[in-house]
C-alpha cells in the first residue's frame, strides 16, 4: 500500500518536472523571438546558453521514468502517463532547439536587418506561442478538447508559412544584396513551423494520454 | 443520572414487592387462585417495564438527536426539556453549547467577509498555497492578469497555474527556508508582464504561502521613457555646445588673427546658438504645453485661416525647393475650440516636416467637415515613414533616419508637440504613410465648446 502511495507521488512529480521543463522552453522561444525583433545578441546568446539546464532537466527526468517502468511495471494508465510523458520530454527539448536555431539566425542578422521582409514572422510566432501555451495547458488540464483545437491551428501556421516563404523568395530575387541576411528569416520562418508541429504532437500525446487512443492530427 | 436510574428502579422495586406481597396474602387466604395472582403479578412487572424507557430513554434520545443535527452543521435546533433533572440539566448544556456556537460561526463568517472583499479590493495580485504548492486562494487581479479561473485552480499546483520555472523555484525556497522573498520576474501569461513578487511564508502547523504580485511593466516602461528622455536631450544639446567650444578654441589660438576666418567661424558659432535655442525653446514649449494639458483657451477658431497662414510662411522655401502647394479649405468650416497660437503652432510643424522630407511634388492640404469637429490633412510626395517607425514618430527625438535629418535640421520635437497641442484640445492626430510614396497627417479638432 505505501508502496502504491509513493509510486502516486512519483507519478505526481513527473508532471511538475515536465512543467518545470515546460516553462523553460516556452521562455526560451519567447526569448528567441524577442532576440530576432529587437536584434539584440545579449537575449540570443542567453537563448543558447539556457539550453544547457533544458537538456539536463530533460535527462534527469527521462531517466527517473525509465527507472519508475523498472521498477514499478506500470500497467494501463500508469504506463501511458511515463510514455507520454518521455515523448512530451522528447518534444519539448527538440523545441528547446528550434529556440535556440532562431536565437542563432537572430545573431546572424543582428544589426543588418531590412526591415520591410520581416513581412508575418512575428505573426507567425505570436501563433505558434499560443499553440504550445494550449498543448501544455491541455496536458495540464487532461483537455482533449483543447488539444484538439490547438492542433487544428497547426493548418494555419502551415499556411501562413508557405505564404512566407514565397514572399521572402521574391524579395530576395529583387534585393540580390539582401540574400546573406534574409536566407536567415527564411530558415526562422521554417523553424517556427516546426515549432507547431512539434506543439501538434504534444497535443496527439496528451489525447492519447486520456483516452489511450492514437489520432494522427498533423 | 444515574441517580434518577437508581431511584426510578428502586420505587419500582418496591412497588412490584408490596403488590407481589398482597397477590399473595390475597390468594394465600384463597381470595384469588395462584395462577390468577401469577398472571397479575407478571402483567404488573410488564407494565413498570413499559414505563421505565418513557422517564429515562426518552428524552435521552431526543438529546442525542438534536446533537447529531448540531454535529451535522444545524445551529438552530434547541432541546425543548424542561424538567430540573439531570436531563433537563443536559438539555440546557446542549442548547447554550449551540448557542456559542452559532455565535462563533458567525464571527468567522464576518471575518471570511472581510477577507474576502479586502482580497477581491486589492490592486495587487494574491496566490496562497499549501505546504505542497497547492493552491489554497487566489484573487479576482490573478485570475484577471494569468487569465485563470479560481475554481478550476484550487488545488492544483502552482506550477501547473501560473507555468513557470522561476515562480516555482521562489516558492518552494520560501517554504524550505520560512523567510520571505521578493524578486522581479517577467511571467508570459502568454504575453510578458513584469511583476513585483513578495512571498511570505505562512506560519502555523500546514505551512504555505502567501505571494503578492505587483505589475510594473508600465512603470518600468515609463521610467525607460524618461531614462531616454533624458539621454537625448543632453545628447542633443550637446552637439552643437561642442561644436561651439571647439570654434571658440580655434579663435583663441590664433585664428582671430585672420579676420576671413574668424568671420566664418562666428557665423557657424550663430547658428549653432541658433539651434540651441530652438532646441531649449522646444523643450519649455512641450513642458508648457504638457502641464497645462486641461487649462487651454477655448476660443472659436478658424482653421481656415490659421492653416492659410501657415502656408504663406512656408510658401517661399517650397518654391525655392520647386514644391507645389495645394489647398483645399471649404468657406463653411465651423469654428473649433481652441488656442489660436498653440494650433497654429500645429500647422506651422505639420507643413515645415511636410517640405523637409520633400524634394519634388506637391503639398497637398485639405480640409472637411465632420461628426462634431472638422479634419484637417497635409499629405505630402516625400521619402513617407516605415511601418515600424510609424507607431514611435511622435516620440520626443524620436528620428526615422537619423543622417538625414540631422543635415536638414530640426529638434526632433515637433510632432510631439503637435501630439501634445493636439490631445490637450481633446483631438486626435492620425498618420498613414508610404516608404517613398509620401506620408498624410490628419488633425481632427472639435467644434463643441
Amino acid at each position: 500500500m505505501s508502496n502504491r502511495r509513493s509510486f502516486d507521488v512519483e507519478l505526481a512529480d513527473l508532471k511538475q518536472d515536465i512543467l518545470r521543463m515546460a516553462s523553460l522552453v516556452e521562455q526560451s522561444i519567447y526569448k528567441a523571438m524577442e532576440a530576432l525583433l529587437n536584434q539584440d545578441p545579449l537575449i540570443a546568446k542567453g537563448v543558447i546558453t539556457g539550453d544547457d539546464a533544458i537538456d539536463r532537466l530533460r535527462y534527469e527526468v527521462e531517466n527517473n521514468c525509465i527507472r519508475l517502468i523498472a521498477t514499478q511495471q506500470p500497467m494501463a494508465r500508469d504506463l501511458r502517463v511515463i510514455v507520454t510523458g518521455i515523448k512530451i520530454l522528447t518534444n519539448l527539448e527538440r523545441m528547446g532547439d528550434h529556440a535556440v536555431d532562431i536565437a542563432r539566425a537572430a545573431m546572424c542578422v543582428c544589426g543588418r536587418m531590412p526591415t520591410k521582409p520581416l513581412e508575418r514572422i512575428p505573426q507567425m510566432a505570436r501563433m505558434v506561442q499560443h499553440m504550445v501555451k494550449d498543448g501544455l495547458d491541455a496536458y495540464v488540464h487532461g483537455d482533449v478538447e483543447k488539444a484538439r483545437q490547438m492542433c487544428a491551428m497547426d493548418d494555419e501556421v502551415d499556411e501562413i508559412y508557405n505564404l512566407t516563404f514565397q514572399n521572402l523568395i521574391s524579395y530576395m530575387e529583387a534585393n540580390p544584396h539582401s540574400i546573406p541576411c534574409v536566407v536567415y528569416l527564411l530558415l526562422v520562418a521554417r523553424y517556427l513551423e516546426r515549432l507547431a508541429d512539434r506543439a501538434t504532437n504534444i497535443g496527439e500525446d496528451v489525447i492519447y494520454l486520456v483516452t489511450g487512443e492514437w489520432h494522427e492530427l498533423n | 443520572m444515574r441517580r434518577r436510574i437508581q431511584r426510578t428502579a428502586i420505587s419500582s422495586l418496591l412497588l412490584l414487592w408490596l403488590v407481589l406481597t398482597v397477590l399473595w396474602a390475597v390468594s394465600a387466604a384463597g381470595y384469588l387462585s395462584q395462577t390468577v395472582a401469577m398472571v397479575l403479578g407478571l402483567l404488573f412487572a410488564v407494565v413498570v417495564a413499559a414505563a421505565v424507557p418513557r422517564f429515562i430513554s426518552e428524552p435521552l434520545f431526543r438529546v442525542a438527536e438534536t446533537a447529531e443535527k448540531i454535529a451535522e452543521g444545524d445551529l438552530t435546533k434547541t432541546i425543548q426539556i424542561h424538567e430540573s433533572d439531570e436531563v433537563g440539566k443536559l438539555a440546557q448544556s446542549f442548547n447554550q453549547m449551540a448557542q456559542r456556537l452559532r455565535g462563533t460561526l458567525s464571527m468567522v463568517t464576518q471575518e471570511k467577509n472581510r477577507m474576502q472583499a479586502i482580497l477581491d479590493s486589492m490592486a495587487d495580485g494574491v496566490i496562497a498555497v499549501d505546504g505542497e504548492t497547492r493552491v489554497i486562494l487566489i484573487n479576482p487581479v490573478v485570475e484577471e492578469a494569468f487569465g485563470l479561473n479560481e475554481e478550476a485552480s484550487l488545488g492544483k499546483t502552482v506550477l501547473e497555474v501560473v507555468r513557470d520555472y522561476e515562480l516555482d523555484r521562489l516558492f518552494r525556497q520560501a517554504l524550505d527556508s520560512g523567510r520571505p522573498v521578493q524578486q522581479e520576474l517577467r511571467i508570459l501569461t502568454p504575453d510578458p508582464r513584469l511583476f513585483r513578487v513578495h512571498l511570505t511564508p505562512l506560519r502555523g502547523a500546514q505551512g504555505g504561502v502567501v505571494a503578492l504580485f505587483r505589475d510594473i511593466t508600465e512603470r518600468r516602461q515609463l521610467e525607460k521613457m524618461r531614462t531616454e528622455f533624458v539621454a537625448n536631450a543632453s545628447h542633443e544639446l550637446r552637439t552643437p555646445l561642442t561644436s561651439i567650444r571647439g570654434f571658440i578654441e580655434t579663435l583663441w589660438d590664433g585664428a582671430l588673427d585672420d579676420p576671413e576666418t574668424a568671420r566664418r567661424f562666428l557665423t557657424i558659432i550663430d547658428e549653432e546658438t541658433r539651434r540651441l535655442n530652438e532646441l531649449v525653446d522646444d523643450l519649455l514649449k512641450l513642458a508648457t504645453i504638457e502641464e497645462r494639458r486641461n487649462l487651454f483657451r477655448r476660443q472659436p477658431v478658424e482653421l481656415a485661416e490659421v492653416v492659410q497662414r501657415a502656408v504663406e510662411i512656408f510658401e517661399t522655401r517650397a518654391r525655392q525647393k520647386g514644391l507645389r502647394f495645394s489647398v483645399e479649405l471649404p468657406a463653411d468650416l465651423p469654428p473649433v475650440a481652441g488656442d489660436v497660437n498653440l494650433l497654429s503652432q500645429v500647422f506651422i510643424n505639420l507643413l515645415d516636416n511636410a517640405v523637409k522630407f520633400t524634394d519634388k511634388g506637391e503639398i497637398g492640404i485639405r480640409a472637411w467637415k465632420e461628426d462634431g469637429g472638422v479634419a484637417v490633412e497635409v499629405r505630402d510626395t516625400g521619402i513617407g515613414i516605415t511601418p515600424e517607425h510609424l507607431s514611435r514618430i511622435f516620440e520626443r527625438f524620436f528620428r526615422a533616419d537619423k543622417s538625414r535629418t540631422s543635415e536638414l535640421g530640426g529638434t526632433g520635437l515637433g510632432l510631439a508637440i503637435v501630439k501634445h497641442i493636439v490631445e490637450g484640445h481633446g483631438g486626435e492626430v492620425r498618420v498613414t504613410s508610404r516608404p517613398g510614396e509620401g506620408s498624410a497627417f490628419t488633425v481632427l479638432l472639435s467644434t463643441g465648446f
